[in-house]
């Protein structure tokens, strides 16, 4: 099997932190439980405790969506570093 | 009973049977193997593994508990919705590691992962039987789910047990024989229906009930006020610890808890051997990572549906029992609001959603026996077709044995053995997560620090006394030394963990042998079209290869 050069790997691993630090908020915020247990600001009527984490759902589902698409652009460099024809 | 609402949801029942059993002509193969039968054909894309994987994990009993809690008073119990934010990003990043490894190695269930990568046996069925045993209370608790729709839509009645619950009993014969015909191929049909019933009747009870009862604005203002009537009223009981003061919101000495409880079930969540299932039933890793971005949208249908214990409430709704039984709130409330055709659609959706985690839990136990109890310690030659036949058989027998469980013994005791559940299930993670990405910890170490975490956790949890109960009284205890509430299962997490460190470092330096790896770094990043991953496995191929 080709070797991936060195250069291919530095970008893919580089791409790879990236896509962690992207996945550190959702996992960070709501563990962050003070941050958001509070009633105020209200949003058509709902509690900030339940508006903030319904609006957390999203917030996080765009950014794994972000991920998705970063791997995928790590998964081609890769393929393509070691020399597929895939 | 309302003969309208009791057609529409026996019409559904039926229809939804059918589909079951037309599943064994659907991406037809011969279900023979366990590859095919238990998994899929391993082939499931996108869209199919959003409503497989979203219908699994999202059950009729999160459906019914979540919001009874709400109702109750409990806000921690909205605890769900953080929990499922989490889940995803940890998926994502773990989750097709263990599907390139499993896929080279034809592995069906987590415990094989752990047999090939430890070398050991043992710890494999530490695994296996862990998972199991986390598995079977859970499928009782879908029954609890179906009943309580049942009792709402006033089935069943009075009379000697076997009339009562005669309904159920039909509802699961169907079950089990779809199940044993058609495979994970009848709860990946079902799960279409499932989820398009569920997500009308919450969008319409999310849109149409807060609507009719003058809005959120008002609806939370009236718990509110309902939650400081019901404090001053049990002042004094609450000041002697018989109640629980009830609140909109966590307090602030439960935020640790509130937190706890999210992280340890959002790690737990995915070694459950039913999520693992769906998991590899897909068809590539792109599949996996995709879902973890759509499958969100379940967590926001969960937070609206938890919401709903408040609507009950404003609207009014009181419930069945002594002490009375908060689960009962949502189909209580359906049945009150809803005109009579829709509410049948509102129990036929809860009781489906019932169904596809039986199903899937059911496939998920049985696959853990067949490979490796039976295989592993009585047939080591067993054929992919000998396989299959003693999976469908497990599944049926684990079904049984649920239905037994809800029937003879209390329904207390199936819902704290689904807590002792998330306690036992989350100590089986070193093995599996962290055996994912590294080889140091030692064998013996992960079996010795999963049996720490085992012990302490079901000693803590029976230790736990609450109003009602004087053991397993909830999923809380105090953190050693302190006098925060934490979730047990993250304690009992943390003492796995320090154990398995320091006895790595202990077994490593008396040169203990660490077993063989069959797995080696490449399998972790393969995908379809590598080396050694064929689209669809042969089922002829032998495992472990």
């Amino acid at each position: 099997m080709p070797q991936e050069s060195a250069a291919s790997t530095h970008r893919r691993s580089r791409l790879w932190v990236l896509i962690i630090i992207i996945l550190i908020p959702p996992i960070v915020l709501p563990l962050w439980v003070p941050l958001y247990n509070k009633t105020d600001p209200t949003q058509w009527g709902f509690p900030f405790f339940f508006w903030f984490q319904f609006a957390l759902i999203l917030f996080s589902a765009v950014l794994t969506a972000g991920a998705y698409g970063l791997s995928r652009v790590a998964d081609r460099r890769e393929r393509r570093g070691r020399g597929d024809a895939q | 009973m309302n003969a309208v609402a009791v057609s529409v949801f026996v019409f559904l029942f039926l229809a939804v049977s059918v589909i079951g059993f037309a599943a064994v002509r659907w991406r037809r193969a011969d279900l023979s193997s366990l590859d095919e039968w238990g998994l899929g054909g391993r082939g499931f894309g996108t869209f199919i593994a959003w409503f497989l994987i979203g219908g699994d994990l999202y059950t009729a009993y999160t459906f019914i508990a979540v919001p009874a809690t709400l109702y109750a008073g409990s806000a921690v119990g909205f605890f769900a919705v953080p929990y499922t934010i989490i889940v995803y990003p940890i998926v994502f990043l773990f989750l097709p590691r263990l599907w390139s490894v499993s896929h080279r190695h034809g592995y069906v269930t987590p415990a094989d992962f752990v047999e090939g990568r430890y070398g050991s046996k043992t710890l494999s069925l530490a695994v296996a039987l862990t998972g199991i045993l986390a598995t079977a209370p859970y499928i009782a608790l879908q029954l609890v789910g179906i009943q309580v729709v049942l009792q709402v839509a006033g089935f069943g009645g009075t009379g000697a047990w076997y009339v009562k619950d005669l309904p159920l009993f039909i509802a699961f014969a169907i079950l089990a024989a779809y199940t044993y015909s058609s495979g994970l191929r009848a709860p990946a049909l079902i799960a279409f229906v499932k989820d398009v019933l569920i997500y009308v009747v919450i969008l319409v009870a999310v849109i149409y009930l807060p609507h009719k009862l003058g809005g959120w604005d008002h609806i939370f203002t009236t718990v509110q006020s309902a939650f400081d009537k019901n404090n001053t009223e049990n002042a004094s009981a609450i000041a002697a610890g018989q109640a629980s003061a009830k609140a909109i919101m966590p307090p602030s000495l439960l935020q640790w808890a509130y937190a706890s409880l999210a992280l340890g079930s959002a790690l737990a969540l995915f070694m459950y051997p039913h999520s693992v299932t769906g998991v590899l039933s897909t068809k590539n890793r792109g599949v996996i990572r995709r879902n973890a971005a759509l499958l969100p949208a379940y967590s926001f249908l969960l937070g609206l549906l938890a919401l709903l214990g408040f609507v009950a409430i404003a609207a009014g709704v009181t419930v069945a029992g002594n002490p009375p039984n908060p689960q009962l709130a949502v189909p209580q409330l359906f049945e009150n609001e809803f005109p009579a055709w829709f509410a049948g659609v509102g129990y036929a959706a809860i009781a489906i959603g019932a169904l596809v985690p039986a199903a899937i839990m059911s496939i998920a136990a049985a696959n853990l026996f067949t490979r490796n109890v039976y295989r592993a310690f009585f047939r080591p030659d067993a054929t992919p077709a000998e396989e299959a036949r003693v999976s469908k058989i497990v599944s049926l027998l684990v079904k049984v044995g649920a239905l037994v469980f809800v029937l003879a013994l209390s329904k207390s005791f199936a819902i704290n053995l689904q807590l002792l559940g998330g306690v036992w299930i989350l100590q089986t993670f070193p093995a599996i997560v962290v055996g994912l990405y590294t080889r140091w910890f030692h064998r013996w170490a992960v079996l010795l620090g999963w049996a720490a975490g085992m012990i302490y956790g079901t000693w803590t949890a029976y230790d736990v006394a609450s109003p009602t109960q004087a053991h397993f009284g909830g999923p809380l205890a105090d953190f050693p030394g302190t006098t925060t509430k934490v979730y047990i299962a993250a304690t009992a997490f943390l003492l796995n963990l320090i154990v398995t460190i320091v006895l790595t470092i202990v077994f490593r330096a008396l040169k203990v042998s660490p077993g063989v790896d069959a797995t080696s770094p490449s399998d972790y990043r393969a995908d379809i079209g590598d080396t050694g991953v064929e689209p669809e496995l042969d089922p002829r191929r032998p495992a472990h290869a």
